[in-house]
């Protein structure tokens, strides 16, 4: 039922992300089964599915926010350590983009985006700020520094929050379901920003439910239904070409939107 | 005994038994803060052992009638070789009592913090000391402040131990004892008193409050 291809890679290049026969279990429910995946340099891998197939707890295994059953997952060809400074550190070089974004409520959003950079990488101040400015700027939201996140709206927010991770300066990102709590008109102020950063050569990892936007950017489509993964290719292969049933009745369930 | 003669015979005996439970007070409720916020701490922590002995900590503490711990620390605790000053005994079975419920109100503080934000900080690479330090300690205390100022006018009442115990000089609640026992001054005597308890409650919500508004945290 799997077709387990890995997809393109350079040549002699260690993939960035790359999970092996990982599994896991909540409970009697079989959440994860037998995932393998990788993920090149500069890659846009986009991850779909219906809700329940596992695509964001795979998202979240990968710098383990998640815990696994077993199998591997490397980062950069070294395994992902378990706990400790050493999962600290493993962490702090992953963008990770959330559903609800998660900004931290009680700070200014200048202030969400310069604490990693000051207090995990020991950037100085005025050098975080100034860093923190430009983020800011480049996502469009620089007038709201200094503001806290609940005087934006979702967009602005999410804005903020992909600007917080850019600022640890991460080897990847993991963007999970990054659309999905926002008003509709506010959906393609963040996936312009996520367009702009794929053509910046960023290694994304992206579970989405935006169409649109697999086509436009990704690189490879990963479909995942039940816990595996079902079927993966190029955008173009795998809207026009479906190959599995599974795939084509979830593409034909979601026509029309 | 009329309200003016008391006033005019043990005025400055009040007064003086206002100041030292204003004292006991603030200084019972620093440590209340600071262990309360300490043994929450364990609680939350990764592990096990400090987890449990936090939670024992509250049970024991929040479950003893104050007199009973305050018999214990200074009659009790002397068996052992421990030796306080009374107004110490009554200090620290405030703290214990205090914190444990201090602990508590922070806890509640915690719950309102959302799972996500802990794990935004835990994808920056913080480390548990840092999210303690930078993300939950910040955010508990700032959404807990009305509880906490509940906690303040708790922990002034329970300095009202003292009035068990010899102090010198004595508190608001020790000093109606010793005028009821040479005068006939009957309820009026309290109401000296329960007027200044009510008095410094007053404030203290009145502060708390005006506190409250300004670190509220927008949600």
């Amino acid at each position: 039922m799997a077709d387990m291809s890995t997809g393109k890679r350079s040549a002699g290049s260690v993939p960035v992300i790359e999970l092996r026969h990982v599994d896991k279990h909540f409970g009697d429910l079989h959440v994860l089964r037998d995932i393998n995946l990788s993920v090149s340099r500069g890659e846009v891998v986009v991850v779909i599915g219906p809700s329940g197939s596992g695509k964001s707890t795979m998202c979240r295994t990968i710098n383990r926010l998640e815990t696994i059953d077993s199998g591997e997952i490397l980062i950069e060809g070294e395994p992902l350590p378990q706990e400790g400074r050493e999962l600290v550190r493993m962490r702090a070089e992953l963008g990770m983009v959330f559903q609800q974004f998660n900004l931290f409520s009680h700070m200014t959003i200048l202030d969400n985006v310069t604490l990693g950079p000051r207090e995990v990488l020991g950037v100085s101040k005025d050098e975080a700020e100034k860093r923190a400015m430009e983020l800011l700027s480049r996502v469009g939201v620089a007038e709201q520094a200094h503001k806290v996140p609940a005087q934006l709206s979702g967009g602005q927010q999410q804005r903020a929050a992909i600007a917080r991770s850019l600022a640890m300066r991460p080897k990847a990102m993991m963007f999970d379901e990054p659309t999905s709590a926002l008003d509709p008109e506010m959906i393609n102020e963040v996936l312009d920003v996520m367009v702009e950063l794929a053509r910046g050569g960023m290694t994304m990892v992206v579970v989405t439910h935006e169409m649109s936007f697999a086509r436009r950017v990704a690189d490879r489509v990963v479909f995942m239904a039940d816990g595996a993964i079902v079927e993966e290719g190029s955008p173009d292969e795998f809207f026009d070409r479906p190959r599995t049933q599974r795939a084509r009745e979830f593409l034909d369930s979601i026509k029309g939107h | 005994m009329g309200f003016s003669e008391l006033l005019s015979t043990y005025g400055e005996k009040y007064l003086q038994g206002l100041l030292a439970t204003w004292s006991m007070t603030a200084v019972s409720f620093v440590f209340v803060m600071v262990l309360a916020v300490l043994v929450t701490v364990a609680r939350v922590s990764p592990y096990r052992p400090l987890r449990v002995v936090g939670d024992l900590y509250v049970q024991v503490f929040r479950n003893i009638p104050g007199v009973a711990l305050l018999i214990i620390i200074a009659y009790a605790l002397p068996e052992l070789r421990i030796v306080l000053d009374w107004r110490t005994c009554v200090i620290v079975t405030t703290i214990l009592l205090g914190s444990a419920f201090g602990s508590e109100n922070f806890m509640s503080g915690i719950n309102t913090i959302g799972v996500g934000q802990i794990e935004a900080a835990r994808s920056l690479g913080l480390s548990f000391t840092q999210i303690i330090g930078k993300i939950v300690i910040p955010q508990a205390l700032r959404t807990t402040v009305l509880p906490m100022t509940n906690l303040l006018i708790a922990v002034m009442l329970t300095t009202a131990l003292g009035s068990q115990v010899p102090l010198n000089p004595q508190e608001l609640t020790g000093v109606v004892s010793y005028i009821n026992t040479r005068e006939t001054g009957g309820i009026l005597t309290f109401l000296i008193s329960a007027l200044c308890y009510v008095g410094t409650a007053f404030l203290i919500s009145f502060a708390g409050n005006r506190l409250d508004k300004r670190v509220r945290i927008l949600r």
